[in-house]
C-alpha cells in the first residue's frame, strides 16, 4: 500500500540558511506520526509546506497518491489537510462560529448569503464530538487556551480533515487539559484521521505516537517506530549527542545560606490563601502545581504587581508594603514573567538595549545614558550568560529561541537581584536551550542567588529544584526535598483530591 | 450581565441613552426641538455622514483607516460641477453623475492599492491624499465657484420624493446593503477576520489585499454617492466643501464602538453615533448658546471621542481581568 502522505526531496531556504534540505518522509494512513527536533530544525517549515503557506524550492508532496500543488492554502485544505498551531491561530474578536467557518462559509441556495442555521448545527455537532460545551457566540478571546484549541480542532473536523497536523498543541495546557487532548487525538485516529504530532514534550510522544520522524538542522535524521526507542535514544537523535544534565538529578552544591525571601500567610481570597515560603541564599525552590493553582498569581503578588489582602513579604529581611514593584526591585527581587514574547523582550531592539533596559537608570551620567557603561555591562552579561549573538547591536529577534530566553533572564540579572522568581523559564524552548538555561540557573544559585521557579514541566521541576513546593487550588499542599521527589509524589499533591464524605 | 456592564460593553445601549437624555433635555428647554420640521432637518443632515460612515466602518474593521473622504468629496463635487453645470461642460447629468461615482470608486481603489500593494500604512496614504486631493480641487476650480447645476437635480436633492430628499433614501439603501454585507455575507465575515488577526487570516487562505481593496473602493464609491445626492442641495459648489468631514466620519465610527485596531464593531452603533454627532449642533441652537455654537459643537464632538476611547479601555481591562480570573 502506498503511503498516505509522501514528502520527497523537499528543500527550502531563507536568505541562504537552509530550513529544509531534501527532506523525505512517508506517513501511513491512520497513524499518529510524531515530528521531533530542536527549535530551528525545520519542523515549522515542513508544516507550512504541507499547508501551502510556504512554497518549497524543490521537492514534492503527495496525498493519497495525488500531487499537492505547492504554496496553495486552499488546495491543501481541499485535500483534507488541517493544522492546529501552538498559539492557537484564531480570530480573537470573532466568535466560535465564525472562527470555525471563516474562509469556507456555507451558503444558502442562492449562493449569496451565509447559511447560518447550517453553521450553527455543524459547529454544535463538532464540539459535541470533542466533548465540549461552551457558548459558541462568545468571542474566542474570552475562552481559555484549551477551549480555543478545541475551536481550532472543530474547524479542522468540519472541513472533513483527513490529515491533521498538531503543532505543539499542549504547550500552554495544564496536565489535565493535556490528557483530554491526547484522548481526543486518539479518538480521531480511531475514526481514521491521520495525524502528524509535533511536540517538545517527549513523554507525550511516547504515550501517543506510532512512529516518530526526527529532524535536525533541516535534514531528516531518522524515522523509527516509537516502540523501538526510549527517551535518551530519541534525545540522542534530536541533539546528536547525549545530554546528561537532563537525565541527571541536580544535587545542591553547598549548604544554603541565610534567608533571602520570606513570605508569611500571603492571602488573596479566591486566588491563593495562607502561603508560607522561605528561600535561602543559593537555594533553588520549585513551585509545582496545575495551571490555575495560583502559582503565577503568587509571584505577581510578591513582586508587587498585584495586591494581596493579608500576609507579609520580606526580602533580605526588609518588609515590603505590597503593590510596589519599585520597592520590590530595590530590595533585590526580580521576576522573569511568563509571557516572555510579549512582556519580556522588545524583539526589534538590539540585544544590548534589551539587556540594559531594566537598569538604564543606573547607567546614566547627568541624565543621559552613558554608552560606555552600557556597553561594559552588556558585554559582561553576554559573556556570563554565554549569549550567542553576532554582536550586541543585532536585533533580539535574530537570536535563536534559547538565546532569547537567556536574554530575558539576563535583563533581570543585570539588576543584580538576590532573589529571582522565574515563571515558566523554558516554555516552548527546545531541549538543548533548556539545558543551557538550567545550567545558567544553577550557576547563578551557586553564587548565592535565591531562586523560585514556577514550571508546569514536571521534569524541569524535578531536575533543578533543591526543594519542591506543591500547590493545589490556591493552597500549599505539601513540600518535598529535591532528592526524595518523584513524579508520583508531586502529582499526588497537585491533583485535586476527592471530596471527603462527611460523617 | 448587570446593567452597568451592559451599558459599557454594548455601545448601542450607552449611545441610545445619551441620545435620549440630550433629546429630552433640549426638548424640555424648547419643545420646538421635537417639531416635525426640525427632526426632518436632522435626518437630512445625518444622511451624507451615514452613507460615508458605512464605507469607512468597513475600512476600520479591516484594521486600516481612511481620513481622506472630506477632500475626496470636494474633488468629486468639483468634477461633478465641471461636467454637468450649465455654465461649464454641460454634459447630461445621466452621464455626469455615474461618472462621478466611478471616479470616486477609482480613487478609493487607488488608495487601497497604495495601502495593500504599496505597503504604506493607510494613515500615511490617506493623510497625503487629504492634502493632495484638496490641493487638486483648488487647482481645478481655479478660485471660481461653480453654479448652474441642472434644476431637476436641485429639486431631487432639496425636496426629493415622498417628502424626503433623495439623500435620505440613498442613505437608507446604503445602510441596508452594508448591513447585509456585514451580517449575511462571507465577504463581511472576512473583513472582520482580517482585522481581527492578519496572521490567522493568512493561515486560512483569505486574500487580505482583495478584502482591503474592496473596503477602500467601497468607501470611495459611497463618498461619490454622498457627493451626488447631497452637494447639489447647496446653492453653489465651493472648494471648501467637506473640510473636517473626514474627522466627523471617523468620530462616528469610533464613538459607534468600532475597534480602531479592527475586527470589532456594529453598524447599529455607528448609525447611532452619526445621529448623536449630528444632533449636537441643532441641540446647541435650541439651547440658545448663540454665536459660539460652532465652536462648542467641535468641543463636544471631541469629548465624545475621548469618552468612547475611555469606555473601550475600561471594557478591555475588565475583560483581561476576567480572563486572568479563569
Amino acid at each position: 500500500m502506498p503511503p498516505f502522505i509522501r514528502v520527497s526531496g523537499l528543500s527550502k531556504s531563507y536568505g541562504g540558511v537552509h530550513a529544509l534540505k531534501r527532506v523525505c518522509m512517508d506517513i501511513a494512513k491512520g497513524e499518529i506520526h510524531a515530528l521531533c527536533g530542536e527549535n530551528g530544525a525545520g519542523k515549522s517549515t515542513l508544516i507550512k509546506s504541507l499547508t501551502g503557506v510556504v512554497i518549497p524550492e524543490e521537492g514534492t508532496i503527495s496525498i493519497d497518491g495525488k500531487p499537492l500543488p505547492p504554496g496553495n492554502v486552499q488546495a491543501s485544505e481541499a485535500a483534507g489537510i488541517a493544522v492546529i498551531h501552538q498559539e492557537s491561530t484564531a480570530f480573537p474578536s470573532l466568535n466560535t462560529l465564525d472562527n470555525i467557518f471563516v474562509g469556507r462559509e456555507p451558503f444558502t441556495a442562492g449562493g449569496l448569503f451565509l447559511d447560518k442555521a447550517r453553521m450553527r448545527g455543524e459547529a454544535t455537532k463538532m464540539l459535541k464530538r470533542l466533548g465540549q460545551n461552551f457558548d459558541i457566540d462568545c468571542p474566542v478571546i474570552e475562552l481559555s487556551v484549551a477551549q480555543r484549541q478545541m475551536v481550532a480542532m472543530a474547524r479542522a473536523l468540519s472541513q472533513k480533515c483527513e490529515f491533521l497536523i498538531l503543532d505543539e498543541p499542549t504547550a500552554s495546557l495544564s496536565a489535565k487539559e493535556t490528557d483530554s487532548l491526547l484522548a481526543i487525538v486518539r479518538q480521531l485516529r480511531n475514526e481514521g484521521v491521520t495525524i502528524l504530532y509535533v511536540s517538545h514534550r517527549l513523554e507525550e510522544i511516547f504515550e501517543i505516537a506510532d512512529r516518530v520522524t526526527v529532524l535536525r538542522d533541516g535534514e531528516r535524521v531518522d524515522t523509527q517506530s516509537v516502540a523501538n526507542l526510549n527517551r535518551s535514544a530519541l534525545i540522542f537523535l534530536m541533539v546528536g549527542r547525549e545530554l546528561e544534565e537532563l537525565t541527571q538529578r541536580h544535587e545542591h552544591a553547598g549548604e544554603p545560606g541565610e534567608v533571602r525571601l520570606e513570605v508569611l500567610g500571603l492571602t488573596n481570597p479566591g486566588v491563593f490563601e495562607n502561603i508560607d515560603l522561605r528561600i535561602q541564599a543559593g537555594e533553588i525552590v520549585g513551585l509545582a502545581g496545575l495551571v490555575g493553582a495560583g502559582r503565577s498569581e503568587i509571584a505577581r503578588a510578591i513582586f508587587g504587581l498585584d495586591r494581596y489582602s493579608k500576609g507579609k513579604v520580606k526580602v533580605n529581611g526588609q518588609m515590603l508594603t505590597g503593590g510596589s514593584v519599585k520597592q520590590a526591585m530595590s530590595a533585590g527581587l526580580s521576576l522573569v514573567p511568563e509571557d516572555r514574547q510579549h512582556e519580556g523582550l522588545i524583539l526589534p531592539m538590539s540585544v544590548g538595549a534589551n539587556l540594559s533596559m531594566a537598569v538604564l537608570g543606573k547607567l546614566t551620567n547627568r541624565g543621559l545614558v552613558d554608552p560606555r557603561l552600557e556597553r561594559d555591562l552588556v558585554e559582561k552579561l553576554m559573556s556570563d550568560l554565554l549569549i550567542k549573538a553576532a554582536s550586541q547591536e543585532f536585533p533580539a529577534e535574530t537570536l535563536s529561541g534559547g538565546n532569547q530566553q537567556k536574554l530575558v533572564i539576563g535583563k533581570w540579572i543585570a539588576a543584580k537581584p538576590q532573589v529571582l522568581i522565574l515563571d515558566e523559564p523554558t516554555r516552548g524552548v527546545d531541549i538543548a536551550a533548556k539545558a543551557q538555561v538550567h545550567r545558567l540557573i544553577r550557576n547563578l544559585a551557586s553564587k548565592g542567588l535565591a531562586t523560585l521557579i514556577i514550571s508546569s514541566d514536571m521534569n524541569e521541576v524535578l531536575s533543578i529544584s533543591d526543594r519542591i513546593i506543591v500547590m493545589r487550588e490556591g493552597r500549599i499542599s505539601g513540600e518535598i526535598r529535591g532528592r526524595e521527589a518523584t513524579r508520583e509524589l508531586v502529582l499526588d499533591l497537585a491533583l485535586p483530591q476527592e471530596k471527603e464524605v462527611l460523617a | 450581565m448587570n446593567f452597568m456592564s451592559r451599558l459599557l460593553r454594548q455601545r448601542e445601549y450607552g449611545l441610545t441613552a445619551v441620545i435620549l437624555i440630550i433629546g429630552a433635555s433640549v426638548a424640555f428647554i424648547d419643545t420646538g426641538f421635537l417639531a416635525a420640521g426640525n427632526l426632518k432637518d436632522l435626518i437630512i443632515r445625518c444622511a451624507p455622514t451615514a452613507i460615508v460612515a458605512c464605507g469607512v466602518m468597513l475600512v476600520v474593521l479591516t484594521g486600516e483607516i481612511d481620513i481622506s473622504v472630506g477632500s475626496l468629496m470636494a474633488l468629486l463635487a468639483a468634477l461633478m460641477g465641471m461636467m454637468i453645470s450649465e455654465t461649464r461642460m454641460e454634459i447630461s447629468m445621466w452621464l455626469g453623475l455615474p461618472a462621478t461615482l466611478l471616479l470616486g470608486t477609482l480613487v478609493g481603489a487607488f488608495t487601497g492599492a497604495l495601502v495593500t500593494l504599496g505597503k504604506v500604512p493607510s494613515i500615511i496614504v490617506t493623510l497625503g491624499l487629504l492634502t493632495a486631493l484638496r490641493g487638486l480641487t483648488t487647482l481645478i476650480m481655479g478660485g471660481n465657484n461653480i453654479d448652474g447645476l441642472p434644476d431637476g437635480l436641485g429639486q431631487m436633492t432639496k425636496y426629493g420624493v415622498l417628502g424626503m430628499p433623495i439623500s435620505v433614501w440613498t442613505a437608507i439603501a446604503v445602510i441596508i446593503v452594508t448591513g447585509v454585507i456585514i451580517t449575511k455575507t462571507a465577504l463581511g465575515r472576512r473583513l472582520f477576520a482580517v482585522g481581527s488577526s492578519r496572521y490567522s487570516a493568512k493561515m486560512v487562505g483569505l486574500n487580505e489585499t482583495r478584502l482591503k481593496l474592496f473596503a477602500f473602493a467601497y468607501t470611495g464609491f459611497l463618498t461619490g454617492l454622498a457627493t451626488v445626492v447631497d452637494v447639489p442641495r447647496l446653492p453653489k459648489i465651493e472648494a471648501g466643501i467637506g473640510i473636517g468631514f473626514e474627522l466627523l466620519v471617523i468620530t462616528c465610527v469610533v464613538v459607534g464602538g468600532v475597534s480602531i485596531s479592527g475586527g470589532r464593531g456594529k453598524l447599529r452603533g455607528v448609525l447611532l453615533a452619526v445621529l448623536l454627532m449630528t444632533m449636537i449642533r441643532p441641540a446647541l441652537t435650541f439651547m440658545d448658546v448663540g454665536e459660539s455654537g460652532e465652536k462648542w459643537t467641535r468641543a463636544i464632538q471631541g469629548m465624545f471621542i475621548l469618552l468612547a476611547v475611555i469606555t473601550d479601555s475600561i471594557v478591555q481591562r475588565r475583560r483581561k481581568r476576567r480572563l486572568h480570573d479563569l
